[in-house]
């Protein structure tokens, strides 16, 4: 027999539940424009009904139901997709920061250009021209040390902003590292608040939340993968658990970064990357202590090529834990490749300008064998290469004639200024402009290439982002139009009582008064 | 699809941000003039201008270096047309000195005309064009007929130092093409002088006469030299005729790899603002009265 106040009972669940539901609603509106944010919905279930089953439980024809209470707050949200959007996030954080090195690269080169190091030395071969035309000129021989200090300039300013850039992502490397193991504590404290939480039966959707948004932000840094362990408990079965990521390594490998509480702790090998002198060490790889408590040492070969992390340190440079011909280490990266390349132009360019230009025998008083280097033989490489002070304080010792004391013979200005269609052998054959020039293509094609990669990866990502963002954020008419339907519930819910009241109304007070 | 204001609006905003994107790099075509500013614009076009540049750069040069050898030649044709007009008055004279009625005192006369002559030869010698004797060789500082010297006169060859006084000069107008610009005539006015310095030695009527078939093959010697010149002027024009087209031809390519159509640029831009324009009037749109407007 149901009782007489059951029905306000149902009812007043009816107006509890669409509460929840109307404050759920509030939420979500608050929460429009949070990042990160899953709209939330309550799942609403009916409560048993009545009877309840049981030996002893009486019979009646109808199974009464009891109303409605709110089973669980729930985010809507796929985590195929957030599968998705991580895969993606990873590509586009290993290419978006090639096309920031690169185009750094490009900014320093300045190619093509009225200042670039092709036109300084197009304007020295120039100048030697002018010089083979006059060389007795006095005029003529500054132009042509000017020009050659130009040069000079040219290959020291683009050699040192290099080096700058360089250190800045040594500095940028320290600061990701850095950023890592910050994610990773923090998702392993979220960890340790949501396993705190759910065992009570509670879905603690905005640490979910939370936690998928640092989650995130580690994919575009590290190649991830992740799996869940469900708490203990009374956890409910749509409660998600705490996370544990591993980071993938290129042969299969997996290294634990978080997992429950714990959390992994990365660092540069050799650290710092840049010493305090300002050189920068190559990076080797680096040093992880896993969650599990194991150290891992993965060199620079074992990352996959996914993520900022790895890009920072393609661009850096790394050691290859190899060695050539004379036992030096070999370094590759896109920055350590370009100066290399630049040292070696300017040794070839160096060693075969002063070759040809020792033979030379400058203007009385320095007519007699000459001898004297144009370049300063000490600055080998681009960031020293400098003219030889000699010929600058007097540049009568320029070797302009093959002869001495002829000062109308240009001789060897005119093979100095040849020089400029000279194959050097240490060029592979190349003359210095067309090997840079190749230089110059070669790191075009590079930037193409990283920065249709970017554009890309940008798309596929912004379209799981749109994916997501469909199934996950607020809409405002929806949610207008469920706070209207809740809304509608609620006040049905409590005109619902006022039937039930007048009904009590009529037992209590309209009954058992006959013949009053 | 579920579509809800949040993706309206960062919709919205990748739309302009990549039609802002477009319009910067129309910008920076339209005020460099290049449809390429950076390797990864397009690294074959980079490269090819790159070459491009080196070719103008250089064919420049040469075209300079021919004002050069113009002036080298043309200095040196007017020195020996002086020359010439010098060698015909005093052939005039000799003439004159080899008529067996003048007397002792009027071959003195012409004599010293003829003096005045050679000396104006002796300076011919040293003609200068800017700071450089063209007729001394390679040793361009030091005056081909040296009055400083005891004797004064010409180089003597046989020292192996004054070996520069009989060398060429060779300007670069081509790759790997040189033209000689000086005249090596140094024989020719050691020549011209031993015949005055004969006559002056003992100036009889048989001198004179045998002074006169001198220069008169003198004469001859100074026009083969003229011809010369002559002939590495057409040579030189030839050669500028063939760099100015040159010029034309590697400016013309680098342009076409490199230079922006301004009216394609431009249009394309037009376009660009239209498809921007109607964005942020899209964009004014989206973000639309909801639901909460009209519930009341």
């Amino acid at each position: 027999m149901r009782s007489s106040f059951m029905g306000l009972e149902t009812s007043k669940r009816g107006m509890f539940t669409h509460q929840s539901a109307l404050y759920t609603t509030g939420h979500n509106i608050s929460n429009a424009n949070t990042l990160g944010y899953s709209r939330q919905r309550v799942n609403m279930e009916s409560t048993s009904g009545y009877p309840g089953v049981g030996l002893n439980s009486g019979t009646m024809p109808g199974f009464l139901g009891t109303g409605v209470q709110a089973g669980s707050i729930q985010r809507v949200r796929d985590s195929f997709v957030d599968q998705q959007y991580r895969q993606e996030a990873n590509k586009f954080g290993y290419w978006e920061s090639q096309t920031k090195a690169i185009s750094q690269m490009e900014d320093v080169l300045a190619e093509p250009s009225a200042y670039g190091l092709q036109k300084s030395m197009s304007e020295f071969w120039q100048s030697l021209q002018d010089l083979a035309v006059n060389p007795k000129d006095g005029g003529a021989r500054s132009v042509v040390i000017r020009r050659g200090e130009a040069v000079a300039d040219s290959f020291n300013y683009i050699h040192k902003s290099l080096k700058d850039i360089q250190t800045n992502l040594g500095k940028e490397i320290d600061v990701t590292t850095g950023e890592v193991n910050s994610i990773l504590q923090q998702i392993s404290e979220l960890n340790e608040q949501i396993t705190n939480v759910e065992p009570n039966g509670y879905l603690p959707n905005d640490l979910y939340d939370a936690r998928d948004v640092l989650i995130d932000q580690l994919s575009s840094i590290l190649p991830i993968e992740t799996s869940y362990e469900k708490s203990g408990g009374r956890a409910l079965a749509i409660a998600e658990g705490t996370v544990t990521i591993t980071l993938k390594m290129k042969n299969g490998d997996k290294i634990e970064l978080v997992n429950r509480n714990r959390f992994a702790t990365l660092g540069t090998d050799p650290n710092p990357l840049v010493a305090v002198d300002g050189s920068n060490n190559p990076i080797s790889g680096l040093t992880i202590q896993s969650s599990d408590g194991t150290k891992y040492t993965p060199e620079h070969v074992d990352f996959l090529d996914h993520g900022q992390l790895k890009s920072l340190m393609n661009s850096y440079g790394y050691d290859t834990q190899t060695v050539d011909a004379n036992g030096d280490k070999i370094i590759k990266g896109l920055y350590p490749d370009m100066i290399a390349e630049l040292n070696k132009m300017a040794k070839a360019f160096v060693k075969e300008f002063n070759a040809i230009h020792e033979l030379g025998y400058g203007l009385p008083p320095n007519d007699a064998a000459n001898g004297t280097p144009f370049f300063d033989p000490a600055g080998l490489e681009a960031g020293s290469i400098k003219v030889n002070s000699d010929i600058i304080d007097d540049p009568t010792k320029l070797g302009a004639s093959g002869a001495p004391g002829e000062e109308g013979n240009s001789e060897i200005a005119k093979k100095l200024a040849d020089l400029q269609f000279g194959a050097m052998n240490d060029l592979d054959g190349a003359t210095i402009q067309d090997y840079y020039k190749g230089v110059i293509g070669k790191l075009g094609v590079d930037g193409r290439q990283a920065e249709n990669n970017t554009l890309n990866s940008a798309t596929l990502l912004g379209a799981v982002e749109h994916r997501r963002a469909s199934i996950s954020s607020v809409s405002l008419d929806e949610e207008m139009t469920d706070m209207i339907r809740f809304q509608q519930a609620y006040n049905a819910s409590a005109r619902m009582i006022t039937v039930v009241d007048e009904t009590l109304d009529k037992i209590i007070n309209g009954m058992g008064v006959v013949g009053r | 699809m579920r579509v809800t204001q949040s993706m309206l609006s960062s919709n919205m905003l990748r739309n302009l941000s990549a039609s802002y994107n477009k319009m910067g790099k129309l910008q920076e075509q339209i005020t460099t003039g290049k449809k390429v500013n950076r390797p990864s614009d397009d690294p074959v076009i980079v490269m090819k201008g790159m070459g491009y540049r080196m070719e103008v750069d250089k064919v420049a040069q040469f075209k300079r270096n021919l004002g050069e050898v113009n002036n080298y030649l043309d200095s040196s044709d007017a020195a020996l047309d002086q020359v010439g007009v010098a060698l015909k008055r005093a052939g005039e004279l000799v003439n004159k000195g080899a008529n067996g009625t003048l007397t002792e005192d009027d071959r003195e006369k012409i004599m010293s005309e003829l003096n005045q002559i050679r000396e104006q030869i002796q300076d011919m010698a040293n003609t200068k064009s800017g700071d450089k004797y063209i007729f001394s060789g390679t040793k361009t500082g030091s005056p081909l007929y040296d009055k400083n010297a005891t004797p004064p006169g010409y180089p003597d060859m046989t020292n192996p130092d004054n070996a520069g006084f009989g060398k060429d000069i060779n300007i670069e107008v081509f790759d790997g093409v040189s033209l000689k610009v000086n005249t090596n005539a140094r024989d020719l006015f050691s020549d011209i002088d031993d015949v005055f310095e004969t006559l002056a030695g003992n100036p009889d009527q048989a001198a004179f006469s045998a002074a006169m078939t001198s220069f008169e093959e003198q004469f001859g010697e100074v026009l083969t030299m003229r011809a010369d010149i002559g002939a590495r002027q057409n040579r030189s024009e030839m050669m500028e005729n063939r760099l100015e087209s040159q010029e034309g031809a590697a400016k013309k390519q680098m342009s076409e790899n490199e230079d922006i159509e301004y009216e394609k640029v431009i249009t394309d831009m037009i376009t660009e603002e239209a498809i921007h324009r109607a964005a942020l009037s899209v964009g004014a749109r989206i973000i639309q009265p909801s639901l909460v407007d009209f519930l009341r």
